[in-house]
C-alpha cells in the first residue's frame, strides 16, 4: 500500500536508514491506526453494546472456557488432555489450549480464583467481566481483517457494508457475547487468510489456515477448498505445470505450523489421545436442536411418515425404538422409525460427493471469486450433511457468504435468505426472556440496515414468469419468520410449559465436545414442537439457499 | 456520530426509517442496559428502589385506597404522590394476572426471580415508551420546528440517549421518564399555545412525583406572564381557566382522600409522605450546596433543623428567583397593547426563556433545597439537554450542556457503583458523547468552559483511577464519594449561573422582538441598537409563528454562535464563557 517514492533507488544508496523505515512501516502497516471517522464510529456503538451485554445469560460454554484458563494454568503441558476434574475437558486443538493459557496470566492476576483448578463453575463478577473483555479484544482480529478488505476492495462503498455487517453480525453477538465462545477471533483468523488469498499472499493465506486449524478444527471443513485452491494456483502455473519450490515451500510452512502445535504431544506420544479428544465419534445424527440442514428435513419427514403410516394402517416395518426417539425430539441420538437409518459413512460419502462437484469446478477455474465460493459451498455441504452437526456450524457457511453478497442479485438473494434462516435458527441457542428481546430485535436492526442498502445497489428486476413466481415465493418465506417468531412466542404461554424448559440447563452445544445430553423426563410431546418448526422452518431457507449457491457457481464463467 | 448515521440513512433512501429506526434502536439500548443489577439486588432486608416499586404494586393492588398511606411505613411506605400509586396499581395488576407469586401481599418481599425482575424491566420501558418517547418525538416537531427534519432528527437521537437517564431509570431502576415525560408534554403544549393542556400535563407530572416541583417556579410564573402579556381581559380569562383547570386535576389526583369519599384528614396521610420535612438535610452524599459546604461547616452543629429548612428554602427562593423575574418582566415588555389583543399569536414572546427558566429553578432546588438526592440531577439535566439538544457544537451552550450532563452522571457514580452498574456507565457515557460528536478538545480554543472542563474531567478521571487502585483510608472511608461532590457541585454551581445569564441575555433580546413591533413601539425605552439589527436581518418579512419560532430556536441555544458577534456585545453584562 506504501507508493515507492521515484527516486527510491537512489535514495536507498543515500539513505539506508529511510528505505528500512519505509519497509519497516510496510510490513506493519497492520498496526496502523488508520481509520475513518465512521469506522471508530462502529468499534464503539460495537462495544457499548458487547459491554453493556455484560450481564447477559451465559451458557455451559463460559464454564468450559473457565475450566480450560485452569487446566492450562494450573498443570504442566502433559497433563492438558488428560485432566477430567471437570465435565469440560480440553478438547480443541493445542494452540487454542495456548491461547488459552496466554490469557490465563493477566486471569491469575486478577483473581486467583479463576484458573482454580477444583473452583467448578466459578461465575463471580470478575470472571465474567475477564472473560467477556477477552471475548470482545480478541474479537479485534476481526475487526482489522475487515478494515483491511475494505481498503483494498474493488467498491470499497460496498465493502464498508459487508465488513461492517460482519463485525456487527449478530451471529457474533450471539454466539460469542451471550452465549460465549471465541468464534470472532477464529473467523477473524480466516477471513485474514481469505483477504491474503485476495491480495494474492497465497503462501500467507495457506499458512494461516493451517493456523486456523490447530485453533479449532470444526475449520476442516473448508480445508479441501483450499487444498485445491493452493495446489492449483500456487504450487502450479496457470499452463498447469507443477511449480514443486512452491509446493515444498507450502508444505513446509504448514508442516512448520502443525509441528509447533503438536510438537510437544507428539514428543510426549499423546497423539492418541489428543485424536481421541478432538474426535469424538460417539454422536448421533442430529445435535440436541436439529441443525437447520438435510437432515432435519428427513427428520421431519420420517416422523410424519410415522404418522401418516399410523393413520393409513399401512404394513410397513417400523422400528420401535425409532418411534421413542422421534417422539420426543431433544434427543441425541437420532433413530427414524420409518426411512433408513443414516450411518456416519452415509453422511461422509454424501458431502464428499457434493463437494468434490464444486473442487472440479474450482481446478478448472482458480480464481480468487472463485475460491470463495466454492470455500463456502465446501463448508456450506458439510454443514448441511455433515454428521453431528451443530447449529452454531452455520456460521461456516454465513460468514464467507457475506463476502459474496454485493456480487450481483442473485449471490445477493442467497445472502439474504440464508443469513435470515441462518440467524433465525441461532435464536433457540438463547431461551431466557430477557435475551429473547435482545437478539429479535437486534437482529432485525442488524438485517434491515444490512439487507437494505446492499439490495438498492444490486437491485434487479426478475425478467421471466418462473423468476416472478420464485421472487414471490422467496418473499412469502421470509415473510414467515415473524410468524414463527410470534409462534415461537406465545405457544409455551399457551401450553403453560415454559416454566420447565427455562429451568432444564441448556442442551449441551460446543461442537464435537459434549457428552450426549440425558434424556429429560416427563415432557409432554409438543415441548418440542417450536424448536422442531424452527429448525425445519430454517431448514427449508437453507436448503434452498445453498441449491442456489451451488447453481449459481456451477452456471458462473469465470 | 450520529449525524453521519443520519447522512448515510438519507443517501442510501432510508431517510423515513430514521426515526423508527432511532426509536427501536435506543428502546433496544434500554432494555440491554436493564440487563445489568438494579438497586438493592440481593441486599436483604431492604433491598433498594426496585423492591420500593415493586412493594408498591404489591401494596396497591391489595389494600384499600386509604391504607395506601400508612400500611407499614417502616419497609418502605409509599412516599409518591397518588400518579404513582395508580400506575403502580396497573403495573401490579397487570403483572399479578401473568403470575399472581410475584406481588402477593408481604410474602411476596424482596422477591428476585428473573421472570419477575423482567416484567419490572418491561413496565419501565413500556411507560418510557408511551410517555417519554412521544414527548420527545413532539418536542423535536415544536420546538425545533424551525430546524431541517436532519437536524431534529439528530436532536431526538441525542435526548433518546441520555446516559443520566438510561442509568436511573432502567440500571438503577425507578420511573422518572414518566415524570420528565409529563413536564416536557406540558412544554410542548406551551409551544403550541395549548397553555391549559400544558397545565393538566404538568399537574400530572406533579401528581406522579414531588420532584416537579422543582419546575414549579417557572412553569408558573411562565403561565403568569402569558397571562400579564395577553393583557387584562383575555390574559384574565386564561388566569381563570389555568386555576380552575389546575386545581380540578389536583382535586381529581388526590380524589380518594378527599372527604366525600374519606373523611378530612385522610389526606394528609399523602401529604406528610411526601414532604418528608423530618428527614435531615441532605442524604447519603449528593452534589450540592449543603452536603459540599459541610465538608468544612457542619452544619447540623450549628443549627437547628427548623432553621436549617427555612435558610434552605429561603436560598432556593433567591436561586429561582431570576427565573421568575425574567419570565414576569419579559411579559410585561411585551404585553400586547389593548388593540391588538385579538390577533394575538398564539405563542408568548417569553418561551424562549423557558428551557433557561427551567434550569435556574431546578438547579437552585437542587443546590440549595431539603432532602435532594443524587438521583434528582435528573430534573436539571432535562432542561439542560433540551438546550443542549439544539445547540451547534462551536457553541458555548453545546460546551456547558454536555459538561452538565457528564458530570451529571459522574456524580451518580458511587450510587451507580453500588447497584453494580460500572459496566453500563462507562458504556452509555461514551456511547453518547460519541453520538453527539463531543469532544472537549474541540470546542472553542481557549474558552473558559473549554479550560474548565478539561480540568473538570482530568479531576473525574483521576478520582475514578484512585479509586480503582486504593482502598479508602480508614480514616476517611466515604473519601471518594466527598471528592466525588467537591469535583460536581462547582459544576452546577456554575451551570446555575450560566443558565441564569443565558436568561437575562435571552430577556434582552426579548425587547426587540419582531413579533411585537407594537410592543417594541409601547417600549422605546428599550436598548434600540437591538431593535434595529432584528429588522435589519429581515425578520419583518416573515409571518409572526415562523418569527416567533425562530426566537425559540435561539432559546435552545442554536444561534448562540451565530449571534455572538453582532449581538453580543449590544447585551450588557461581561461575556461569562
Amino acid at each position: 500500500m506504501m507508493a515507492q517514492p521515484p527516486h527510491a533507488s537512489t535514495s536507498r544508496e543515500i539513505y539506508p536508514h529511510e528505505e528500512d523505515s519505509n519497509e519497516w512501516s510496510s510490513r506493519f502497516s497492520w498496526l496502523k491506526w488508520d481509520l475513518t471517522p465512521s469506522e471508530w464510529d462502529i468499534l464503539l456503538v460495537s462495544t457499548c453494546i458487547k459491554l453493556l451485554l455484560f450481564p447477559a445469560y451465559r451458557s455451559t460454554d463460559f464454564e468450559v472456557h473457565r475450566n480450560w484458563l485452569a487446566i492450562t494454568h494450573s498443570l504442566p503441558l502433559s497433563q492438558w488432555y488428560y485432566d477430567t476434574t471437570s465435565e469440560w475437558t480440553l478438547d480443541y486443538p493445542p494452540f487454542f489450549a495456548y491461547f488459552e493459557k496466554l490469557l490465563s496470566v493477566p486471569a491469575a492476576l486478577i483473581d486467583p480464583q479463576i484458573v482454580k483448578l477444583e473452583n467448578l463453575n466459578y461465575d463471580t463478577w470478575s470472571v465474567i467481566a475477564y472473560q467477556r473483555t477477552t471475548v470482545i479484544l480478541t474479537e479485534l482480529v476481526l475487526g482489522a481483517v475487515l478494515v483491511k478488505f475494505i481498503r483494498g476492495a474493488a467498491e470499497p462503498s460496498t465493502q464498508r457494508i459487508i465488513s461492517a455487517s460482519l463485525f456487527l453480525h449478530p451471529g457474533f453477538l450471539i454466539v460469542d457475547h451471550i452465549h460465549f465462545q471465541y468464534n470472532g477471533f477464529m473467523f477473524g483468523i480466516l477471513l485474514w487468510s481469505i483477504l491474503m488469498a485476495r491480495d494474492g499472499k497465497k503462501l500467507a493465506s495457506g499458512v494461516l489456515f493451517a493456523v486456523l486449524l490447530n485453533f479449532k478444527h470444526i475449520y476442516m471443513y473448508l480445508a479441501p477448498a483450499y487444498f485445491v485452491y493452493l495446489l492449483r494456483s500456487f504450487c502450479m502455473s496457470p499452463q498447469g505445470e507443477a511449480l514443486p519450490i512452491r509446493f515444498l515451500s507450502l508444505a513446509n510452512a504448514v508442516i512448520a505450523i502443525f509441528i509447533l502445535s503438536l510438537g510437544p504431544f507428539i514428543l510426549m506420544g499423546q497423539l492418541p489421545q489428543l485424536a481421541s479428544r478432538l474426535f469424538p465419534f460417539k454422536r448421533g445424527l442430529n445435535h440436541a436442536y436439529w441443525a437447520p440442514n438435510a437432515w432435519a428435513l428427513v427428520t421431519a419427514a420420517d416422523r410424519v411418515l410415522l404418522r401418516y403410516v399410523r393413520r393409513a394402517g399401512f404394513d410397513i416395518p417400523v422400528n420401535s425404538s425409532g418411534v421413542a426417539s422421534t417422539s420426543r425430539g431433544l434427543v441425541g441420538d437420532t433413530v427414524f422409525a420409518v426411512i433408513p437409518n443414516i450411518k456416519p459413512s452415509y453422511t461422509f460419502i454424501i458431502t464428499m460427493a457434493f463437494q468434490a462437484i464444486f473442487l472440479v469446478k474450482l481446478w478448472r477455474t482458480p480464481t480468487y471469486k472463485s475460491f470463495l465460493t466454492s470455500l463456502t459451498l465446501c463448508g456450506y455441504v458439510s454443514f448441511m450433511f455433515g454428521w453431528h452437526v451443530h447449529e452454531k456450524a452455520v456460521l461456516l457457511v454465513l460468514v464467507p457468504l457475506s463476502l459474496l453478497a454485493a456480487e450481483n442479485h442473485a449471490y445477493f438473494r442467497t445472502f439474504l435468505l440464508a443469513s435470515c434462516a441462518g440467524v433465525f435458527s441461532l435464536f433457540p441457542l438463547l431461551f431466557t426472556p430477557a435475551e429473547t428481546f435482545v437478539k429479535i430485535v437486534y437482529s432485525a436492526i442488524w438485517a434491515f440496515f444490512v439487507f437494505n442498502p446492499l439490495n438498492r445497489k444490486v437491485y434487479w428486476f426478475p425478467t421471466s414468469l418462473p423468476l416472478v413466481i420464485l421472487d414471490f415465493l422467496e418473499k412469502l418465506y421470509l415473510l414467515g419468520f415473524p410468524l414463527l417468531q410470534l409462534f415461537v412466542t406465545i405457544f409455551p404461554l399457551l401450553t403453560h410449559s415454559s416454566f420447565v424448559t427455562r429451568s432444564e440447563p441448556p442442551p449441551c452445544t460446543i461442537p464435537f465436545v459434549c457428552p450426549e445430553p440425558k434424556p429429560i423426563k416427563s415432557l409432554g410431546d409438543l415441548e418440542f414442537l417450536p424448536l422442531m418448526l424452527t429448525s425445519v422452518y430454517c431448514a427449508v431457507g437453507l436448503v434452498w439457499a445453498f441449491l442456489r449457491l451451488s447453481i449459481i457457481y456451477l452456471k458462473e464463467q469465470y | 456520530m450520529g449525524m453521519r448515521w443520519i447522512r448515510w440513512m438519507h443517501r442510501h433512501g432510508m431517510k423515513q426509517w430514521v426515526v423508527p429506526g432511532a426509536i427501536i434502536a435506543s428502546i433496544w439500548v434500554r432494555w440491554a442496559v436493564g440487563m445489568g443489577s438494579y438497586s438493592g439486588y440481593n441486599t436483604p432486608p431492604m433491598y433498594g428502589d426496585y423492591e420500593a416499586q415493586r412493594h408498591w404494586m404489591e401494596l396497591t393492588i391489595h389494600l384499600p385506597i386509604r391504607q395506601w398511606y400508612t400500611y407499614d411505613l417502616q419497609y418502605w411506605g409509599l412516599d409518591y404522590p397518588p400518579l404513582t400509586a395508580y400506575v403502580s396499581w396497573l403495573c401490579g395488576f397487570v403483572g399479578s394476572r401473568i403470575n399472581p407469586t410475584w406481588f402477593a401481599l408481604d410474602s411476596s418481599r424482596g422477591i428476585e426471580t428473573p421472570d419477575s425482575a423482567i416484567f419490572m424491566r418491561s413496565t419501565v420501558v413500556a411507560l418510557d415508551a408511551l410517555i417519554y418517547i412521544p414527548a420527545l418525538l413532539m418536542f423535536t416537531r415544536t420546538w425545533q420546528a424551525t430546524h431541517s427534519k436532519r437536524t431534529q432528527n439528530f436532536v431526538l437521537l441525542t435526548l433518546l440517549l441520555q446516559p443520566a437517564l438510561l442509568l436511573v431509570d432502567f440500571g438503577h431502576f425507578q420511573y422518572n421518564s414518566v415524570m420528565l415525560g409529563f413536564t416536557l408534554l406540558a412544554m410542548n403544549f406551551f409551544a403550541k399555545g395549548q397553555d391549559v393542556l400544558g397545565a393538566i400535563f404538568f399537574v400530572l407530572s406533579l401528581g406522579f412525583k414531588q420532584m416537579a416541583l422543582y419546575y414549579a417556579p417557572a412553569i408558573g410564573s411562565y403561565l403568569v406572564g402569558k397571562c400579564i402579556y395577553l393583557g387584562f381581559l383575555s390574559g384574565g380569562r386564561l388566569f381563570i381557566r389555568l386555576g380552575l383547570v389546575t386545581s380540578l386535576t389536583f382535586i381529581l389526583l388526590f380524589l380518594p382522600f378527599l372527604p366525600p369519599f374519606a373523611p378530612f384528614p385522610a389526606i394528609f396521610d399523602p401529604i406528610t409522605r411526601i414532604f418528608p420535612f423530618n428527614r435531615g438535610l441532605f442524604e447519603d452524599k449528593v452534589a450540592n450546596f449543603w452536603c459540599a459546604s459541610n465538608v468544612a461547616f457542619k452544619w447540623k452543629h450549628w443549627a437547628s433543623p427548623d432553621i436549617l429548612v427555612k435558610l434552605s428554602a429561603g436560598l432556593t427562593a433567591i436561586g429561582f428567583l431570576p427565573s421568575v423575574v425574567g419570565l414576569i418582566q419579559g411579559s410585561w415588555k411585551t404585553r400586547l397593547a389593548a388593540t391588538h389583543k385579538d390577533a394575538a399569536p398564539p405563542v408568548t414572546p417569553t418561551l424562549p426563556l423557558l428551557p433557561f427558566a427551567l434550569l435556574t429553578s431546578s438547579m437552585s432546588f437542587f443546590l440549595f433545597s431539603f432532602q435532594v438526592h443524587e438521583k434528582t440531577i435528573l430534573v436539571p439535566l432535562l432542561p439542560i439537554t433540551l438546550i443542549l439538544s439544539g445547540s451547534s457544537p462551536e457553541s458555548s451552550a453545546f460546551a456547558w450542556c454536555v459538561l452538565a450532563n457528564n458530570v451529571g452522571v459522574f456524580s451518580m457514580w458511587p450510587l451507580l457503583k453500588r447497584d453494580g452498574l460500572a459496566v453500563p456507565y462507562i458504556a452509555t457515557l461514551a456511547l453518547w458523547n460519541r453520538l453527539i460528536g463531543y469532544n472537549p478538545r474541540r470546542l472553542q480554543k481557549k474558552s473558559f468552559v473549554q479550560l474548565f472542563s478539561i480540568a473538570v474531567y482530568v479531576a473525574c478521571m483521576t478520582l475514578h483511577i484512585l479509586e480503582l487502585l486504593i482502598a479508602p483510608p480508614s480514616r476517611y472511608p466515604d473519601i471518594f464519594p466527598v471528592l466525588n461532590v467537591l469535583i460536581s457541585t462547582p459544576v452546577f454551581v456554575l451551570v446555575w449561573l450560566w443558565s441564569i445569564k443565558c436568561g437575562v441575555e435571552t430577556g434582552w433580546a426579548l425587547g426587540g422582538l419582531p413579533g411585537s413591533s407594537h410592543a417594541v413601539k409601547a417600549n422605546p425605552s428599550d436598548s434600540t441598537t437591538m431593535n434595529h439589527e432584528w429588522k435589519g436581518s429581515g425578520g419583518d418579512q416573515v409571518d409572526g409563528l415562523r418569527r416567533d419560532m425562530s426566537v425559540r430556536a435561539v432559546s435552545l441555544g442554536f444561534s448562540q454562535a451565530r449571534r455572538r458577534g453582532s449581538y453580543r456585545p449590544a447585551s450588557a453584562g461581561p461575556e461569562v464563557r
